[in-house]
């Protein structure tokens, strides 16, 4: 399996449901759904917001605790970047279907697994922005995320841009963040042995990763070529994928 | 949770009086099939199936287990379908609805019982270990016809997956990972497909294949006949509906061979045009000189 370093994103790939996005990425491929707003159950009305529903659904296998832990993570955070206020006594439902997660091909992988896996949640965090982008969701901000891993090997300290299922075994901590389009920190969730200066050193590399700036120069936004740079160009990359989707739906004028 | 917008009297009505002058909205024959696509993924046992608006993804995969006390020497297969609300709004999460039963109920009879997966040969010690192969279906997308199409996905994802290979020595069993030993595929018996017929009309004379959601909504009836490529039933169903006329009947099941050969047909190709694009090597490989002996 060839790993894509390259995010690749498709909107509006389900025809009946109001918004959805295919993406896929360092091996994840996850496809979500978004409906809303929509009439919410007597049980999740909520007098003056809308109530962000999120369903992980496995590829294989009947979602369990690690599914409900993953959708609880990302229903807090996607909850702060909608504007529910808007939407009173409704639902906003994202399905998130995973198709394709990266195997490691040294281990036979087991239907049930009671670990959490956080890498897959950059993937799943960027699907349900682009679907909700997609569905035309108002929201604040957009936001994107990615997964650093922590690896000492001989000695030295190595910081990994979206790990590969090999690499998150042998690493020591893996950190999942996300950051809105405003540059604040929306989501940070940890897994191993860091110390803060490691965890510095991970948000320096996640923030490069997530928003790097976009460079003015005489008017038109350029990105900048670095070639320094680690990791792929999130916000760029969500830029570009919605100027292309913006571009298609105005393809009649 | 929001119900299902149901058709309007009108559209209704639009729907059947063209479907008496043997005309369908989309502008197909009434036993023309919507364009069926097949792909495979990445991995194993991955197999996409769009037919029209109507997409399936299956999802075929193993594991070793206990068999059954009661069934020693068989292994397990299991069919696992659960419509989520990325199908439509109306399905609720771990709430089964009508259309989710006879769905896997369908694909219970016609793949499991039909004998198509040879469970014996999943059985690796009698009574202690054995294969557990799951296929799980995936309704992305729901237009109409979600039987024929789950049923086709199901069929491609177990004749595409590979099983880890294993060995028996002294009483140990080994299951070797991908890396080890190249993965292969289970023992398939035949390839069975369902065809619905929905019919329309006062008595139900009007047999439309393939119906879209639309038709779906508004017909008096339908009948799914599953079979093989060599023209052997392995189930009918008639759930309530219209009684239809036997003669009828007959003849929708001689068309549903003809269609479920084309389906086969497709299958097998696209099959071996996966394979081929595997195995990238392939009589090259064999033939280079630092090829390990």
């Amino acid at each position: 399996m060839t790993a894509t370093t390259v995010p690749e994103a498709a909107t509006g790939v389900l025809p009946r449901a109001d918004g959805s996005a295919k993406y896929s990425h360092a091996g994840y491929i996850v496809t979500g759904s978004v409906n809303g707003p929509i009439e919410a159950q007597r049980r999740d009305e909520h007098p003056y917001e809308a109530h962000v529903d999120v369903i992980v659904r496995p590829a294989a296998g009947i979602g369990g605790t690690r599914e409900r832990h993953l959708e609880s993570i990302l229903q807090s955070s996607l909850a702060q970047i909608i504007l529910v206020k808007n939407f009173p006594r409704s639902l906003i439902q994202i399905v998130l279907q995973i198709e394709h997660s990266p195997e490691n091909d040294y281990v036979n992988t087991k239907l049930v697994q009671a670990n959490l896996n956080i890498s897959i949640m950059p993937a799943l965090f960027q699907t349900s922005v682009l679907a909700l982008l997609s569905a035309g969701v108002p929201m604040k901000a957009i936001a994107t995320a990615t997964a650093v891993a922590l690896s000492h090997q001989n000695g030295t300290k190595q910081t990994i841009v979206d790990p590969s299922p090999r690499e998150v075994e042998t690493a020591q901590s893996v950190h999942v963040l996300a950051f809105t389009s405003h540059d604040e920190l929306l989501l940070a969730e940890s897994e191993g042995h860091f110390t803060v200066n490691e965890w510095d050193d991970v948000y320096e590399t996640a923030r490069k990763v997530c928003c790097r700036p976009t460079t003015q120069k005489e008017g038109i936004a350029m990105v900048l070529d670095d070639e320094d740079a680690s990791g792929p160009d999130m916000r760029h990359f969500v830029r570009s994928t919605m100027e292309s989707k913006v571009a298609t739906d105005l393809h009649w004028k | 949770m929001p119900r299902e917008v149901e058709p309007s009297l009108n559209e209704r009505q639009f729907v059947l009086q063209a479907l008496q002058e043997n005309l369908r909205l989309d502008g197909r024959e009434l036993d023309q099939y919507r364009p069926l696509e097949l792909n495979f993924g990445e991995e194993y046992g991955v197999a996409d199936v769009t037919l029209g608006k109507t997409r399936v993804l299956a999802k075929a995969t193993a594991e070793v287990t206990v068999p059954y006390t009661d069934r020693p020497l068989d292994g397990i297969f299991t069919i696992a379908t659960e419509l989520s609300p990325m199908t439509s709004p109306s399905f609720e999460v771990n709430r089964a609805t009508e259309t989710e039963v006879l769905l896997s109920r369908l694909l219970e009879k016609t793949v499991r019982r039909s004998g198509a997966l040879d469970t014996e040969s999943l059985c690796l010690v009698a009574g202690q270990k054995c294969w557990s192969v799951r296929v799980d279906v995936h309704v992305l997308s729901h237009d109409g016809n979600l039987i024929d199409a789950a049923c086709f996905a199901v069929v491609a994802a177990l004749r595409h997956f590979r099983k880890p290979d294993t060995s028996m020595d002294a009483g140990v069993l080994t299951v070797y990972t991908p890396a080890e030993r190249e993965p292969v595929p289970l023992s398939w018996l035949h390839s069975p497909f369902c065809v619905t017929w929905s019919f329309f009309g006062e008595d139900g004379e009007f047999a439309v294949l393939d119906a879209t959601w639309l038709e779906e909504q508004v017909r008096v009836g339908s009948c799914t006949v599953s079979l093989n490529k060599h023209g052997e039933i392995c189930q009918i169903a008639k759930l309530g509906g219209t009684p239809v006329d036997a003669v009828s009947l007959l003849q929708c099941t001689s068309v549903a061979l003809t269609k479920v050969k084309e389906f086969s047909e497709l299958m097998d190709r696209r099959l071996t045009e996966d394979l081929k694009r595997r195995d990238k090597g392939g009589f090259m490989a064999q033939l280079k000189a630092d090829n390990d002996r």
